[in-house]
Parts: structure tokens; C-alpha cells; sequence
């Protein structure tokens, strides 16, 4: 990485830096925070420190979750990761001549934080003229949430608008194969929900570039749907990430990827739109056939892709009629290496399975027989019971079962509690077991993989033979077959004899020898 | 990542029977692909990656066969014949004359019954029980006079089958398709990336090097754990600079000690990571890091003229060149052993690798990085964007980055980004410091004048000391400071061993990833997160009494009983969940899964992110808390007085 120590000097200070990339010890006001109410129940709320009363309560920003009510005051200047109690807040006698429903604390959280963000100037204006500080939250008896620094992984877990989202199982693994990497210039089109685009600035920075002419890793997003342009190029802001995505509204299959005329010299692409086969011709080395039209004279067509380097593409499609025409127009266009692949992802539940007769009383526990054995034994009480009971005799009647029983019952719960005393710890007792969480996503879609390799011309070709001439090859490397190692080692010997003093080169042709084979072998074992 | 092959670089090559040959491209030498032919290195040095190449038949006045680029219109030649022939594009004709194709991972199986013929064999069928009619002799003769890249061969077996017209379009493809992987001399370079390197030890060499990791499982983990490029590189003493001023010439050693000590002040941008796969989970982060790869030399511009003028020159100048790097390593390595004490044992064979790398690297980035330092106690270590690995070992495995050019035990070694990233320490270091020698051993010191009259080798040895003190100084104290952003593991020990070390060092909300092959390890260490155990550990009746009246700090770093081996707290959003591409051939009419893939381990990530908890004990509202609420009521508002808990106390226990 070309660290120039200068640029520390100049780089931008952390609190410009997107706090996905560099979030910092503690939690800051006006910065995005994930507080996480439950495993798979998180809320993206963006941090203000309100000078008055907000939104009807007096403490300020207010998050409300079924957990209890968290003002952002308690939010704010916590380190990461951080448990929070709820506090005291007054929710039901505030803005009674809103219209919101106060009772529903619990379902209405996105809507509070999007409405509660775009409402904070206002209110901050009206706020002003009384000059009222927040009242101190007072914390309540229980409830708590985490804090939690935002990753591509929370946000995509807690995403506000829920369109098409890329999820963490298949971007980890587009990214890793099409080779996002600190540098990459990287083309998404289709921006969707953002998902992909917030973990892809992630794989592809390097930086912030300085300048216009700072070439760094960058994102290069298009979106065809002018909402979601909207709404992503303000949450692009907010996020800090504005020098790293470049995010633009076009229809992708019509003016294909360049930025004003640019290219945008990209080396990784991924393509999440209903007809990939469209918008490929446009990802071509030189103009393609289909797209004559494209450019003229005075304004050639230019290549969105990096000419020094090879292109990595992944699409992602959920039907396989899609794919099909995917591919074929990648093998015309050149591509190489294709590849479709679909990932199966599985959240695997980890739980400890209590079964038996003689367990206490508690959830989760199936007071079932553990085994045969306990099944058998508890069977042949209750044959000996009735035996003995045949044998007192007939008159007794029925309640004198119905108390037998009774009295069994009695002395089960008996031996339970004389078990819980003796130390029985639910967390540790049972077998543990694990299985497949009870839903499971079974399909997303159908990623196909393909390189372009860069073009070589004759003339690149004629400059590199002429700087590695051939015919003077010394030995042999990679795979030899019994007569190609003769031949080497006759040459050895021969040039031993020649030339007593050359020792050095058997050696080398050793090691040569060697080298490919087993590169580390000894260092293996 | 280079955008051409370099010289002494390593590269893989794809064979046609989808076997991948790795191998260090040395200039000036004849790489053999076995049966498909040999040709000389030179012809693939700094060209383009991901380019299929045919040997050609060697000409008369040569000794070597030239390649051949092979167009994608040519090596996709039969499908879309095959596309354009069901779309009515083309006629049918004889498809034996088209050219022959080797698409990748292709697997014919569906067969249609009424496949019409779509070649024919010219002969009269002979001998109904031998259905190819050419004898064993006679493919001999064809392989060895065999011209036209080993298509001529395949068509002639072709032709021979006595029943090519009895198959099926499909069975024909199929057929085809085998003999083209026997035969075709073919190759496809590609760079050797961690992608491919991993996929290559899984598929074709040893997969338990790797522990089974597949592609997915790599970005599984490092996305959880949240492994990123920190930024700019921040050395100490431009931490220091503006707290001290600039350096005093006439420091003591004491003072720089000392200084040492307070330097340690950890900031963000540093993963822990735990790897027992031979580098190769350090490779993966270090590439997501930027730190793997070196920059590119600018070859394009300078060495062409030059070059096309003079090449014969500079041929010599490589010949010369040649021998300089063959008698160097036997040198080198001399003096290495002679100068460097334990620490290093220098290993002929990975030593030779890297010197055969050497001389190139040196030309590339030494007048740029290598500034010298001022002093021996001058930590060469970046501050952020570092990876600190724990190692079981004396020395870490780090065996696959030598493909990358980087060995961790090489004293001398040329400029490479893991250098200054890479900051390895052994378990007894982390836990035990003061049972470390190289840790306790205080360095050497000795007056100028009596440093001046030693022998320079000696001298060398002093100086390496004393820089080796100070490294590993900064490398413990540092671990030990903790505040890591996140925690990666792909190790053979036990998890929750490793965590009850590592938890206490992670900075609140970092991220925790760990690679398992198999599941047992990984739900073991989701169970004693269980909620069954959290709560216990909250309710005074069942908390360890040990914990009791401990503060959330302490609490961090208690070492665990036999009922809890972690604090239950410590941790949140556990999850365990595993990943796998299914793989599937493309092809006009017989799109599928492909039959049969890589089994063995499935491998398994778990993950999580550090939480801090709060002070005292907490309630949790929800449904269950009604009954227990009266009795703890009195504790939670005891502890509930001065909430929320005081950050600066927390911030301040966290030491």
C-alpha cells in the first residue's frame, strides 16, 4: 500500500470517516448506532443530542422498543458494544393531539427513528425559542438493549426498507470471488436496499481519495428506480461514504456504466438486474457488435472496465431462464472462466434436549422415559400398583385410584424440587444438541462468475518477447516425465564436466527441480 | 494484484483435465505440463493473466513450441454452434470439422433419446466388440507426430469410433468432450490469488492444511469479523511526535525503554487472529486487508525500447543476473547462520524460494519504504491496519505466504507490506510474559567505542538484538493492552479455551468469527451463551459465588468455573450457520447441478460481537420476568441509583 507519510497529516480525521470503516471507541452524537433489542431484531437509529424537549418527551430523542424506552442521551458517549438500561419515560401523556398510537411502542420503531431523524431540525428550530435542557432520564427498574457499531452485516440484518437485499451469505462470498479488494474499482448496478453496496465499500477501501485525480477503490452504483436513488444517495451522506460510492440514476441497459464519459476503470462487477444479458455488451474491451450505434466519431466508445487488468463479474439471478441467457451472451462477449454456482446458507440452533422421567418441572424439559429402561421401570410400577390394588379387594372403589395417583404426582414433584435443591442446573443438564433453525432461506439466487481478460495487443505482445526471448532455457519446471529428468540430469552432468567450477548450478537446478513440486513441503510436516 | 505475469512470481495453470499446476515462473527455463507439452517460461512473463493458450507445433528452425491465444469465440466454439443450431441460425453440418472446445467444469449426462447423428464415421464398422479402431500403436504414433495442438488426434479417434453414429448428440458431446481433456494441449495461466490458492489445496493437494475452509466459509469469516483496510499506516513516533517533541539525540536506553512502555496506547484498525491453517486464513485477511500483495513494478514504460533494441543483451544480462541469484541464497544464508542466534533457522528449502524472488523485489520498492531507523529501539510496526496472530508454536506457520513472497523468519527480508502488519507472539507471551525469555532478557548494551572495534557481523548481531527486544516488547505489550476491533479463528484448539484468553483483549462491539470443520466445538462454545446460562448467571441464587460483588471490569476478565467457562455476558448475537455453493453446468438444454462435489467437512463459522454489561445486575423485561421481579427489585435499584452506569468507570476498568 503506498502510505505516504505525509498523508496522515492529510487525511481526512476520523469523525469524516464513515463509521462503518472506523467507528471509533465510543458512540457519537449525529452518528449511526445498531442498537440491538434481540438476536435478530436490530434497530439503526442515528444518534442526536436534542437541546430541548423532542417529539413530545422530555428527555430528547427517545428510542421506543418493547424493551422499554431509551433516550439517546444514554446512548451517546458509550463504548461500543455497551448494555443499556431502559429509563423512565413519560410516552403516555405526551402529544396527545399527534396522531400517533401511543400503545404501540413496540411495532412502530423504523417508523420512529426515520420520522424522528427527518424531524430533528424542525424540531431543534422550534426547540430553541424555549431554551429548555433535556431532563435527565431516570433508569427504569428492567429492560435493556446493546449498542452496537454499524457493519455491513448489522445493517443488512436491520435494513430499513426492505426491497431486494443481498444478504451477508451470498455478498461474503461474491466479494471474495470477484476479487473486491482494498483498490478495486468496483461497478453495482442495481443499488437495491444498499445492502451489497455498504459491504462492497468495505471490501474496495483504501482510503479517501484526496482529489479528483486520487485514484482509489471505489464503488461506482447505479439504480434504475428514482425513489430508491433518492433515498440511498441521502443515506450514502449520512453514512459518510459520499467520496467512496458514486451512485447515480440511469437505466443501465440503455447508457451503459461510464460517469459523465469517464470510465470508471472498474476491475470487479456485480449485477443484480432483471436482464444482465442487456447491460453486458456494455461491459465489453472494445465496442461491441451489438452497440454500433454507441459512439462516434468525435466521441468514441470508451470501455468501462479497467483495460490493465482482468474483470471479475458475478450476476445474481433467481430464475434460471435468466441464467441462460446470461451465459450464452457471456461466452459470445468473451468471458471466460463461467461459472454458476447458488449458495445454501443454514443457521444451525444449538440447544440442550432434556428428557426423562425424573426431571423437575421446568420449560423445555420432555418429561418423557429417557430410554427403555425408565420406560419399563415406570411400567412395572404401575402394573404392580394395580396388582395391588386387585388384591385389597373390590369394595375400595374408584377414588381410591384417583388418590394413588394423586399421591404419585405429589411425590414426583417432590423428588423435583428435593433435585433442584441438590443443585439440578438447567444450563448444563441434557444432551446438547443442534439442528437447522426452523426457517430457511432454500433459494436467493443464481450467481454466475465469468472473467474478461484484458486485451493484449501485438504490440504489447512484440515489447514483452523482445524483453523474455526464448530459446535459451537452462532446466526444467513443473511436471517431468522419466525422460525429460534424465535429460536434465545428463545436462548437469555435462556441464559439470565442462565447467568443474560451476558447482553452484546443480544446485540450483536442484532446487528448481524441487520447487514446484513441494514448495513448503518440509516446512509442512 | 498484478495485471501480468511477473517474473519469479508464482502462478497456477489450468490443464485441460482441470488439474491446476502452481508453480514460481522462472525466467529463462522450459515449464513442463507433462503430457501436454513443455514450452519456455519467457512466453508467459509479463503477459496478461486469465488467457487460454495452445501450443503450437514447434517449427522447424526452433527448439521450443510457441503459444498460441486462444479466442473465447474459438474455445465456445461448439456451444454456440450447438445455440445457434436450435434457434435455426446455421444448418447442421458435419460438426467434426469445428473446433474442438473444452468448456470449463462441463459434465454431459442428460442423454435425449432420439439425438440425431451429427457426425459419421467414414469407415465400414469392422470389429463390432472394438469399438475404436485404432490400435494402441497406432495413438502412440499419433501423440508423438501428433501437430495441430492434439486436435488432429482427437479427430482422427473421432473418426475411428465404429460407433460414433449410434450416439446421441449428447453422449457424442460427452465423448468428445473426454478425449479433448486427454489431448488438447491447452492451458490457461491464472494469478494465484487466495481464492484459487484455497480452492487448489482443497480440491487438488491437501485439504486439511487448510481445514477444509472453502471459499465460502473465507468470506464468511471475514466479513463477520469485519476485516477491512484500517488506513493510512501510524508509526509511534508520529503518534508520539506531537506529545514529545522531537527526539533527543542523547536518549539512554533506559529512556527509550521507558518510553517503550508508554508508547503502548492501542488504537483501532487491529484483528486478532488465531490460524492453524498455515497462513492461510492470515493470506485471506491480509488480502482483504491490502496488505498482501506488493505493488506492481512499473515494467511497461522503462525496460521496452530499451529492450527491443537490445534484447540479446539484455538475454546476456539475464544469464548473468541468472547466476547471481544461484550462488547468493549459499551465501546469504552463511552469513544468516553465522550472525543470527536462535530465533532463526533459517530453512534452505523456503529460503531458497524467497532469493530466487529476491533480486527483483530489492529493485522494486527499496529506495521508497527503507528508511533508516534512528535508533534500535524504533518499533518498524504500523499502528493500525495490523493483524496480531497468537501462535502454539515458537514460530508461526505462515508456510503459504511464501507464494506471496513473504517469510516471517527471514532476518533480512525485502520490503514486503506484511512486514510492518504482521506482529506474531506465542500463547506464553500473551499469558505469561514474565516466562518468556525473548520478553525478559534485557538487551544488550555496550559504549560506542567498544561497538566500533567489533567485527561488523558481530556488530550486526548486537544491533539485532536489541532491535529484536524492542519488537517483541511492543508486539506483547501491545497484545496485552487489548482494545482489539476484531477476532478471527481458524484453529485445531479448543474455542472456548481460546476465548477466555482473547474476550477480555476485544475492544466493545468488536466482532468475533470462528472457522470450525465441525460443529461439536462451535456449539459447545454457542452453549455457554445460552440463554439458560445467562440467566443463571444474572439470578444471585445461581451465580457462581466467586462473582458475586465483582465489578463488570473484573468480571471481564474472571477465568471461569466448570459451570461457566465464559462470562455468559460477554458476548452477543450468538450464531453458528454454514455455507455451500452448489455448483451447476450451463449448457443449451441440459442445465443441472453438477453431480457429484467435494464432501468431507462442511465447516461451520460462529459468530458474535463483544458486548460490555452494564454495572450491577440488570433486568430483563419481557415475559418471564414477572415472577422473578420481586425479588431482585431491591438489587436492581440499588444498582440502578447512579445509572446509567458511569461510562468514565467503564471506560477507565477496561485496562
Amino acid at each position: 500500500m503506498n502510505q505516504k507519510s505525509q498523508h496522515n497529516t492529510m487525511a481526512p480525521d476520523s469523525s469524516i470517516v464513515s463509521p462503518f470503516l472506523k467507528p471509533g471507541t465510543v458512540t457519537k452524537p449525529h452518528g449511526l448506532a445498531i442498537v440491538q433489542l434481540s438476536r435478530d431484531n436490530l434497530v439503526p437509529v442515528y444518534l442526536q443530542d436534542t437541546k430541548g424537549a423532542h417529539d413530545g418527551y422530555a428527555e430528547g430523542a427517545v428510542v421506543n422498543t418493547r424493551y422499554g424506552s431509551f433516550p439517546h442521551s444514554t446512548l451517546i458517549g458509550v463504548p461500543w458494544g455497551s448494555q443499556i438500561r431502559a429509563s423512565n419515560v413519560d410516552t403516555g401523556s405526551r402529544g396527545r393531539k399527534r396522531k400517533r398510537n401511543i400503545g404501540d411502542e413496540g411495532g412502530n420503531e423504523d417508523a420512529e427513528d426515520g420520522a424522528g431523524a427527518k424531524q430533528a431540525n424542525k424540531e431543534e428550530v422550534e426547540g430553541n425559542d424555549e431554551q429548555v435542557l433535556p431532563k435527565k432520564a431516570t433508569t427504569a427498574s428492567s429492560g435493556f438493549v446493546h449498542v452496537l457499531p454499524p457493519t455491513p452485516e448489522l445493517w443488512t440484518a436491520s435494513l430499513p426498507h426492505r426491497t431486494q437485499v443481498v444478504y451477508t451469505p451470498d455478498y461474503s462470498f461474491i466479494l471474495h470471488r470477484i476479487r473486491a479488494r482494498p483498490g478495486t474499482r468496483l461497478i453495482e448496478a442495481g443499488a437495491g436496499s444498499g445492502s451489497f453496496t455498504h459491504a462492497s465499500v468495505r471490501a474496495c477501501y483504501n482510503g479517501y481519495p484526496l482529489s479528483d485525480t486520487d485514484r482509489k477503490g471505489k464503488v461506482f452504483s447505479f439504480e434504475y428506480h428514482e425513489q430508491r436513488f433518492q433515498k440511498m444517495k441521502v443515506e450514502l451522506s449520512s453514512h459518510g461514504l459520499d467520496g467512496l460510492v458514486h451512485l447515480t440514476h440511469r437505466d443501465v441497459y440503455k447508457d451503459g456504466f461510464n460517469v459523465n464519459g469517464v470510465s470508471p476503470e472498474a476491475e470487479a462487477i456485480f449485477l443484480d438486474l432483471p436482464a444482465p444479458w442487456e447491460a453486458l455488451p456494455h461491459l465489453s474491451r472494445s465496442r461491441p457488435a451489438s452497440k454500433q450505434s454507441l459512439g462516434t466519431e468525435e466521441n468514441p466508445w470508451v470501455s468501462p472496465l479497467n483495460p490493465r487488468k482482468s474483470a471479475h463479474l458475478c450476476t445474481f439471478s433467481p430464475c434460471i431462464e435468466q441464467v441462460t441467457k446470461t451465459v450464452s451472451a457471456m461466452r459470445r462477449l468473451g468471458w471466460v472462466n463461467i461459472e454458476m454456482v447458488e449458495i445454501c446458507n443454514r443457521r444451525i440452533q444449538v440447544f440442550r434436549d432434556r428428557v426423562g422421567l425424573n426431571l423437575p418441572v421446568e420449560r423445555g424439559a420432555n418429561l418423557t422415559p429417557a430410554n427403555v429402561m425408565e420406560a419399563v421401570a415406570r411400567q412395572a410400577e404401575i402394573e404392580e400398583r394395580f396388582k395391588e390394588h386387585a388384591r385389597s379387594g373390590p369394595s375400595t372403589g374408584e377414588m381410591e385410584i384417583d388418590e394413588d395417583v394423586e399421591a404419585d404426582t405429589k411425590d414426583g414433584e417432590a423428588i423435583r424440587a428435593a433435585a433442584a435443591a441438590a443443585g439440578y442446573k438447567v444450563w448444563k443438564e441434557g444432551k446438547l444438541i443442534t439442528k437447522g433453525e426452523a426457517e430457511v432461506k432454500t433459494h436467493t439466487s443464481y450467481l454466475v462468475f465469468a472473467v474478461l481478460p484484458r486485451e493484449w495487443s501485438e504490440k504489447e505482445e512484440a515489447a514483452a518477447s523482445a524483453r523474455w526471448p526464448c530459446g535459451g532455457e537452462e532446466k526444467v519446471i513443473g511436471a517431468l516425465n522419466k525422460e525429460a529428468r534424465r535429460r536434465e540430469k545428463q545436462k548437469v552432468h555435462e556441464g559439470q564436466k565442462k565447467k568443474g567450477a560451476k558447482k553452484s548450478m546443480e544446485g540450483a537446478a536442484i532446487a528448481a527441480l524441487d520447487v514446484p513440486c513441494k514448495p513448503d513441503g518440509v516446512r509442512a510436516s | 494484484m498484478y495485471s501480468v505475469v511477473q517474473p519469479n512470481g508464482w502462478v497456477a495453470l489450468r490443464l485441460p483435465s482441470d488439474t491446476t499446476k502452481v508453480l514460481q515462473v522462472i525466467p529463462n527455463t522450459t515449464i513442463s505440463l507433462g503430457k501436454y507439452g513443455s514450452f519456455p517460461s519467457n512466453l508467459i512473463i509479463h503477459r496478461p493473466f486469465h488467457l487460454t493458450y495452445e501450443l503450437e507445433d514447434k517449427r522447424e528452425d526452433e527448439s521450443y513450441c510457441r503459444l498460441r491465444v486462444v479466442p473465447p469465440s474459438e474455445l465456445y466454439a461448439d456451444v454456440i454452434a450447438e445455440e445457434d443450431e436450435a434457434q435455426g441460425c446455421t444448418t447442421p453440418g458435419d460438426q467434426s470439422d469445428k473446433i474442438l472446445s473444452a468448456t470449463d467444469g462441463v459434465e454431459f449426462s442428460l442423454v435425449d433419446d432420439d439425438g440425431k447423428v451429427i457426425a459419421k464415421s467414414n469407415r465400414e464398422t469392422i470389429d463390432d466388440n472394438a469399438r475404436q479402431t485404432l490400435t494402441m500403436e497406432e495413438i502412440e504414433e499419433l501423440k508423438r507426430e501428433g501437430t495441430g495442438a492434439g486436435k488432429d488426434i482427437i479427430a482422427k479417434l473421432l473418426l475411428s469410433h465404429t460407433a460414433l453414429d449410434q450416439k446421441t448428440s449428447f453422449s457424442l458431446a460427452k465423448y468428445k468432450l473426454l478425449k479433448t481433456r486427454k489431448y488438447i494441449r491447452r492451458f490457461q495461466v491464472l494469478p494465484l490469488d487466495v481464492p484459487l490458492l484455497g480452492k487448489w489445496m482443497l480440491e487438488e493437494k491437501d485439504a486439511m492444511r487448510v481445514m477444509e475452509m472453502r471459499d465460502e466459509m473465507i468470506g464468511l469469516v471475514g466479513c463477520w469479523a469485519n476485516v477491512h483496510y484500517a488506513g493510512e499506516d501510524v508509526t509511534l513516533d508520529e503518534l508520539n511526535a506531537s506529545r514529545r517533541g522531537a527526539t533527543n539525540e542523547e536518549v539512554t536506553d533506559e529512556d527509550r525503554l521507558k518510553g517503550l512502555e508508554e508508547e503502548v496506547k492501542p488504537i483501532d484498525g487491529r484483528w486478532l487472529v488465531i490460524d492453524d491453517t498455515s497462513g492461510f486464513l492470515v493470506g485471506a485477511m491480509a488480502e482483504r486487508m491490502g496488505i498482501l500483495y506488493q505493488e506492481e513494478e512499473e515494467i511497461k514504460e522503462q525496460p521496452t525500447e530499451q529492450a527491443v533494441q537490445a534484447s540479446s543483451e539484455i538475454k546476456a544480462e539475464n544469464d548473468t543476473s541468472n547466476e547471481i541469484d544461484q550462488t547468493k541464497p549459499k551465501e546469504q544464508t552463511a552469513e544468516q547462520a553465522v550472525q543470527v542466534s536462535s530465533e532463526l533457522e533459517a530453512e534452505n528449502d523456503t529460503s531458497n524460494d524467497i532469493d530466487q524472488t529476491k533480486p527483483e523485489l530489492r529493485k522494486l520498492a527499496l529506495p521508497k519504504k527503507l528508511q533508516p531507523r534512528s535508533h534500535d529501539f524504533q518499533i518498524p510496526y504500523s499502528q493500525t491496519n495490523t493483524i496480531t496472530l497468537l501462535h502454539a508454536a515458537s514460530q508461526p506457520n505462515l508456510s503459504f505466504l511464501t507464494y506471496y513472497g513473504f517469510d516471517v523468519q527471514n532476518p533480512n527480508h525485502p520490503p514486503h507490506p506484511l512486514i510492518n502488519h504482521l506482529l506474531p507472539l506465542t500463547w506464553l507471551q500473551l499469558l505469561h510474559p514474565e516466562k518468556d525469555s525473548a520478553y525478559t532478557t534485557p538487551p544488550p548494551h555496550l559504549p560506542q567505542e567498544k561497538l566500533t572495534a567489533m567485527k561488523t557481523n558481530r556488530r550486526g548481531g548486537y544491533h539485532r538484538k536489541r532491535r529484536r527486544y524492542a519488537r517483541v516488547r511492543h508486539i506483547v505489550d501491545s497484545a496485552r493492552a487489548g482494545n482489539f476491533s476484531g477476532l478471527a479463528v481458524a484453529s485445531t484448539m479448543e474455542p472456548i479455551s481460546i476465548l477466555q484468553h482473547t474476550l477480555p483483549l476485544l475492544a466493545g462491539g468488536a466482532p468475533i468469527a470462528i472457522y470450525s470443520p465441525s460443529i461439536e466445538p462451535l456449539s459447545e462454545l454457542a452453549d455457554c451463551f445460552s440463554v439458560a446460562r445467562r440467566s443463571a448467571w444474572m439470578s444471585p441464587e445461581t451465580a457462581p459465588p466467586e462473582t458475586i460483588g465483582k465489578t463488570a471490569a473484573e468480571l471481564e476478565r474472571w477465568e471461569g468455573n466448570d459451570d461457566f467457562p465464559l462470562n455468559p455476558t460477554l458476548l452477543l448475537n450468538v450464531m453458528i450457520q454454514t455455507s455451500r455453493a452448489r455448483r451447476w453446468q450451463v449448457l443449451p438444454q441440459r442445465t443441472h447441478p453438477v453431480m457429484t462435489d467435494r464432501g468431507g467437512s462442511e465447516g461451520y463459522v460462529f459468530t458474535a460481537f463483544r458486548a460490555r454489561p452494564a454495572e450491577g445486575r440488570v433486568e430483563a423485561r419481557g415475559k418471564h420476568t414477572a415472577k422473578r421481579r420481586k425479588v431482585g427489585e431491591k438489587s436492581a435499584d440499588a444498582s440502578a441509583a447512579g445509572t446509567p452506569a458511569p461510562t468514565e468507570a467503564r471506560v477507565g476498568g477496561h485496562s
